[in-house]
């Protein structure tokens, strides 16, 4: 259970795909113009991680090496496929705003990546953890960075949906760059900055402490 | 030998995810096909419909090898027709459904099905304030940005394209019809 649970928790921060492994940029720079597209890319990306995840997991002892990458590729373009069709037919007004960028999931990294480095060596629960953490992860990362750029960019949140949220008054004049493709090279890179400047100040502190208590580290 | 059999395994184990993709992929078309179809039909009788005022209903006309939209009122008679008509814009295609009165030759609406231009910029041209501005407008009017269409601010291009798409619009549907009759 402890080895579920670490597997589903490690995609939410400390491996988590965009933020640290920097995986799967196209969509995150693409698609994060508004909180919705970028919450929409995540799900669809989740789907498609968590069912070619379980599928490859379940053959891959039928599936000769030499061919592991090609039947891979099929498996999840399946998938994409019927994100890409259900999209369409259930939430027509999401696959407009997202239209080419759902069928160029079959590239996304992220997912061949998790298909080739875990569900190719492990047991299908542990796949289903881990998938479904790094789906998370893929998710709220792409949320808040969409979150971001649209009210910086439109004053919004989740605007042309029923929770649209009015974020900056009246006064306020979008930065119009920021839901343009540059915004999103700024904000990642912004994002990444600040977090990589905390994580290292974290990691400082932590040598400062054992530096000043010398020793008693050891026993701790 | 040895060597043989792998290879007969691996065309065996591709060959088998293909088909077994091909049969999920296939029902899942047939379960969603009908629902695209009928948002696709749906986006574009209210398309027709907006670019018409006061129409209620419309019928396919084919005229000149053009595919029209003749829409009626209430009453039944003919409020004018719509077109939709396409052309490059700054960024993509821009894709219009155009009511037009031909007989009294003006524009009656414009509505923008599909554009790819500059959000905040280009992408205005979908507001009323840009393409409300065509409501009415002759054919025999020039449709140059910034002299008979005012432009939107910094989107002079985007601007000029739909001008242009009008434009183009108007001389296929004029032409449809001095050769139609």
């Amino acid at each position: 259970m402890l080895t579920l649970w670490k597997d589903f928790v490690k995609g939410l921060w400390k491996e988590n795909p965009v933020f640290v492994m920097l995986l799967g940029m196209c969509p995150t720079l693409a698609v994060t113009n508004t909180a919705t597209n970028g919450l929409a890319m995540g799900l669809a990306t989740s789907f498609v991680l968590l069912g070619s995840g379980i599928v490859n997991s379940l053959v891959k002892r039928l599936i000769p090496d030499e061919v592991r990458i090609p039947s891979f590729i099929v498996i999840i373009a399946t998938f994409v496929t019927i994100v890409d069709y259900s999209a369409k037919a259930y939430v027509p007004a999401i696959a407009e705003s997202l239209k080419l960028f759902i069928p160029l999931i079959v590239v996304n990294c992220l997912i061949l990546g998790r298909s080739e480095s875990f569900a190719s060596k492990q047991p299908v629960h542990r796949t289903i953890a881990d998938a479904l953490g790094m789906g998370v992860g893929f998710t709220w990362a792409l949320t808040f960075l969409g979150i971001i750029r649209e009210v910086i960019g439109f004053g919004t949140v989740f605007r042309g949906t029923s929770l649209a949220i009015q974020v900056m008054g009246e006064w306020f004049q979008p930065w119009l760059i920021m839901v343009l493709p540059a915004g999103a090279f700024l904000t990642l890179g912004t994002v990444l900055g600040v977090m990589n400047y905390f994580k290292n100040r974290a990691a400082s502190v932590k040598v400062d402490l054992q530096d000043s208590t010398g020793e008693s580290c050891h026993t701790v | 030998m040895g060597k043989e059999k792998i290879d007969i395994k691996l065309i065996v184990v591709l060959t088998s995810i293909m088909i077994i993709s091909a049969l999920v992929l296939s029902l899942v078309y047939q379960a969603t096909t009908p629902l695209i179809n009928e948002h696709a039909a749906q986006a574009k009788k209210e398309a027709i419909l907006d670019v018409l005022p006061g129409a209620v209903k419309y019928e396919k006309l084919e005229k000149g090898g053009l595919e029209l939209y003749q829409g009626l009122d209430e009453a039944g008679s003919p409020v004018g027709i719509a077109f939709q008509h396409e052309g490059n814009g700054f960024q993509g295609t821009i894709i219009l459904m155009i009511g037009m009165d031909v007989e009294n030759q003006k524009l009656l609406k414009v509505k923008i099905l599909d554009q790819l231009d500059t959000p905040g910029l280009g992408a205005r041209m979908a507001e009323e304030e840009f393409k409300g501005q065509f409501q009415g407008k002759s054919f025999s009017d020039n449709f140059v940005a910034k002299e008979d269409v005012d432009a939107i601010a910094g989107a002079t291009i985007s601007s000029q394209a739909v001008s242009n798409i009008l434009k183009d619009a108007i001389a296929t549907v004029e032409q449809a019809y001095s050769g139609g009759e």
